[in-house]
């Protein structure tokens, strides 16, 4: 329950509206910081949730995978820079923001990642290599301003950024399939 | 202190042998190097005090400059990277029961790798052909040789870096279900540190090879800077965890306390590998090029490397006052009179963790924006890193020296060895204190750094530094005395002080303490995590430097 309340605290600190309008300001902070920022603070107080509703989450997502779909398909929609736009230009898209990251996707990513099967979570990262991979493919490569609030400059970086994503993600299986994670247990063998 | 030693030879004899003869060879020809340098760099130190002052003026054939970039790169480089390898790789030989044969090689192949390097750099100052100073700022140019003299020294670099990975990896497979010996941890990390701080300045080297050769017209000023300080800063926080291991496991001991909480001292070391490179940024406060909101959030990444070190703070006395009042000490601060201030294993490591008080606070205004703007590139800056660098870390190095090499080298730290030791490290704070307490004031007047001429013409705002600049020369003669002693203490404790044994000092756990937990040991997370900050930190300045570059410079020659 301390996490759920540094959850608590780490939302109310990014939306107050010095830290969104800064970190907006930048769009690859927008999307690879503050995003994932709100999604953590969700993912905190996730606990609360799970302690109050518990029987909600036994129903609807007994194994997982219903609440990891939502998790990918609420984190993806923010990827669309349509509305990343939106979110800057229409208040209630920003609100609409604040609420679907933390509630949508933190609290479902908390919910399901401890019940996945580990074919679930392979498909999980996979899907987000395959993802960043394009995203930077597609920033990089766009001639055109995708965004209207956010230079040409800027949606480079974050195709250099996806990219950097996915390779940290690439790294990180690699290392789980290449080292005995066994080895990490803590039962001391006599 | 004889009668702990003979209890740990009965108790644990691999405690007092275990670093093995060819271990130590490995060892003490690091040693080696590193005190050569400290004599040589030393001695270009004082010259600059002199110059600076005024009480000298170099032959012609010699400039300030040539002088400046040896000094740097001797001591900042080659004496804290010889030192902290020799000293680690002892550690590990000593944690893990002796070194693989492998491994072994691996150091001895990047020994000769690096005496190469360092040997093909400092020809190219001597030749006066490479006076750019440590950090080699592009468009300064360099002969072509100089840079891969840097070249090499990465090398053997990695090739120590392989030589710690392999026996790291062995030890874990032959060992499931234990923690890593702290020693051997703190090694693990400042070796990661190194293989991924040196990235970046390697790639920054060979951009500038063709530039230097002439095959290629310009290059990117401000990425190189940047690529700098990637590593630049990586390696000060090196020498901190090299620092720090001594301070969380041998000081300790040598107080005759144990050691603080296994759990929190893996959790620093954790803190600072992952979260220290970006730092980087806070050497660059006054470049253009880097947009005023990404230095602004570089602050804080700046500020979070002082949640260890308060950490460590307070570890400290924590231990301190444990002691202090085990020994019967009393009353507020009467544990402090307990401690035992005439040992020079002691004395100097507490010195330095003092200094760290006033290193840390600088470092802190350093870091802060608009008071960058008024000592940045002043004296200030160097009488800042005098004190970190020049106390708290070296004089670590100093106290460690004291039972390190008798350790080598089988032989003995006699009393009278001890009180020398004690006259040295006064001698070296009170230089230090007159050097660099100088350097900060006139800093904070306007004296700039790395010129050797600030008469200005006899400007009267120039002329009120004089008093001070004769401070640096008097700090710089005390200083080099220090050398001197410390260079003979250590040379003397190698190859003639009485046969003998000397005790590894390495501090035990608390009675009741919990085992560190095994996720600790998650080095591929801990890399990963590394890499996602270091992303997470460079993607947007590099791209937009790269993106949005002006024409990029020509090889310049000022000198
Ligand atoms: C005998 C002891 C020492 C003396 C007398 C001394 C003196 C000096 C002086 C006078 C400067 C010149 C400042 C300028 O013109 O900007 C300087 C620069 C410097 N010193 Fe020392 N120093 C000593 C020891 C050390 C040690 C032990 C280290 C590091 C381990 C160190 C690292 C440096 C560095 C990195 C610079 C800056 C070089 C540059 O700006 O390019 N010094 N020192
Ligand atoms: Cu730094």
């Amino acid at each position: 329950m301390k996490l759920a309340k540094y959850g608590l605290v780490l939302y109310l600190f990014l939306a107050l509206p010095p830290v969104a309008n800064l970190l907006e300001s930048i769009m690859i902070v927008h999307m690879h910081m503050q995003m994932p920022l709100l999604i953590a603070s969700g993912f905190l107080m996730g606990r609360f949730f799970q302690l109050k509703f518990p029987r909600f989450f036994e129903k609807w997502n007994s194994n997982g995978v219903p609440g990891i779909i939502l998790f990918i398909i609420v984190w993806s929609y923010w990827m669309i820079p349509r509305a990343m736009d939106e979110a800057i230009t229409i208040q209630a898209v920003e609100i609409f923001k604040f609420i679907s990251l933390p509630l949508l996707a933190g609290v479902p990513l908390r919910d399901s990642w401890k019940k996945l099967a580990s074919v679930g979570k392979d498909i999980t990262f996979v899907y987000f290599i395959l993802m960043f991979l394009i995203m930077g493919w597609i920033y990089i490569g766009s001639e055109s301003q995708v965004c209207n609030n956010y230079l040409l400059v800027e949606q480079k970086t974050v195709g250099f950024g996806s990219l950097a994503i996915a390779a940290c993600i690439i790294i990180y299986l690699l290392q789980l399939i290449f080292i005995d994670q066994s080895e990490f247990d803590e039962v001391q063998k006599d | 202190m004889e009668q702990s030693l003979k209890e740990t030879i009965r108790q644990d004899p691999k405690k007092i042998l275990g670093v093995n003869p060819l271990d130590a060879k490995v060892s003490l020809s690091y040693l080696t190097v590193a005190f050569v340098s400290l004599l040589i760099g030393g001695i270009l130190g004082l010259v600059q005090g002199l110059e600076r002052a005024g009480l000298i003026d170099l032959p012609s054939w010699l400039n300030y400059y040539q002088v400046l970039t040896a000094h740097g790169l001797l001591l900042l480089l080659v004496f804290t990277a010889t030192f902290s390898i020799g000293y680690l790789y002892a550690n590990l030989s000593h944690a893990l029961g002796g070194l693989l044969p492998k491994v072994r090689k691996f150091a001895w192949v990047g020994f000769v790798l690096m005496i190469i390097g360092v040997a093909m750099a400092v020809t190219m100052i001597v030749l006066n052909e490479a006076s750019v100073l440590y950090t080699f700022y592009p468009p300064l140019a360099a002969h072509p040789i100089f840079y891969i003299g840097l070249v090499f020294v990465v090398l053997g670099i990695w090739a120590c870096c392989a030589g710690v990975f392999i026996n790291y990896r062995h030890w874990r497979k032959n060992h499931p279900g234990q923690v890593t010996p702290l020693l051997a941890y703190f090694t693990m990390a400042v070796f990661v540190l190194w293989f991924f701080a040196t990235i970046g300045v390697t790639i920054e080297v060979f951009t500038l090879i063709p530039w230097s050769m002439g095959l290629v017209e310009t290059t990117n000023v401000m990425v190189g800077r940047t690529l700098f300080w990637w590593f630049g800063h990586t390696l000060v926080n090196i020498w901190y965890l090299v620092a720090i291991s001594a301070w969380y496991v041998f000081v300790p001991k040598i107080i005759g306390g144990r050691h603080f909480s296994d759990k929190l001292i893996r959790l620093v070391v954790i803190l600072v590998v992952v979260l220290n490179i970006p730092g980087g940024f806070h050497h660059q406060i006054i470049d253009p090029a880097i947009s005023q909101s990404i230095k602004f959030l570089h602050v804080f990444m700046s500020l979070s490397i002082a949640v260890p070190s308060l950490m460590t703070a307070f570890a400290m006395f924590a231990v301190f006052e444990r002691t202090g009042r085990k020994l019967g000490g009393k009353g507020l601060l009467g544990w402090l009179k307990k401690l035992p201030w005439g040992d020079v294993r002691f004395l100097a490591p507490m010195i330095a963790m003092i200094s760290f008080i006033f290193g840390g606070a600088g470092g802190i205004v350093n870091t802060s924006n608009q008071l960058n703007q008024v000592i940045h590139n002043t004296m200030w800056v160097v009488g800042h890193f005098h004190i970190t660098v020049g106390v708290s870390v070296v004089l670590t190095f100093f106290g460690i020296c004291y039972w390190l090499i008798p350790y080598l080298a089988k032989r003995k730290l006699t009393p009278k060895m001890n009180k020398l030791g004690i006259i040295q490290t006064v001698i070296w704070t009170v230089g230090m204190i007159i050097m660099s307490g100088s350097m900060h004031i006139v800093g904070l007047l306007g004296d700039p750094r790395r010129t050797s001429d600030t008469t200005y013409g006899g400007h009267e705002a120039a002329a009120g530094w004089i008093p001070f600049e004769m401070l640096f020369a008097v700090g710089a003669t005390l200083l080099l005395i220090g050398v001197i002693i410390q260079v003979y203490a250590v040379f003397n404790m190698m190859f003639f002080a009485p046969k003998g044994l000397t005790e590894y000092p390495v501090a035990e756990p608390e009675d009741d303490a919990t085992p560190a937990p095994m996720w600790t040991e998650r080095w591929g997370l801990w890399i990963v995590l590394l890499l996602a900050v270091v992303a997470m930190a460079y993607v947007v300045p590099i791209v937009d430097m790269i993106l949005n570059a002006p024409p990029g410079s020509p090889p310049i020659r000022t000198w």
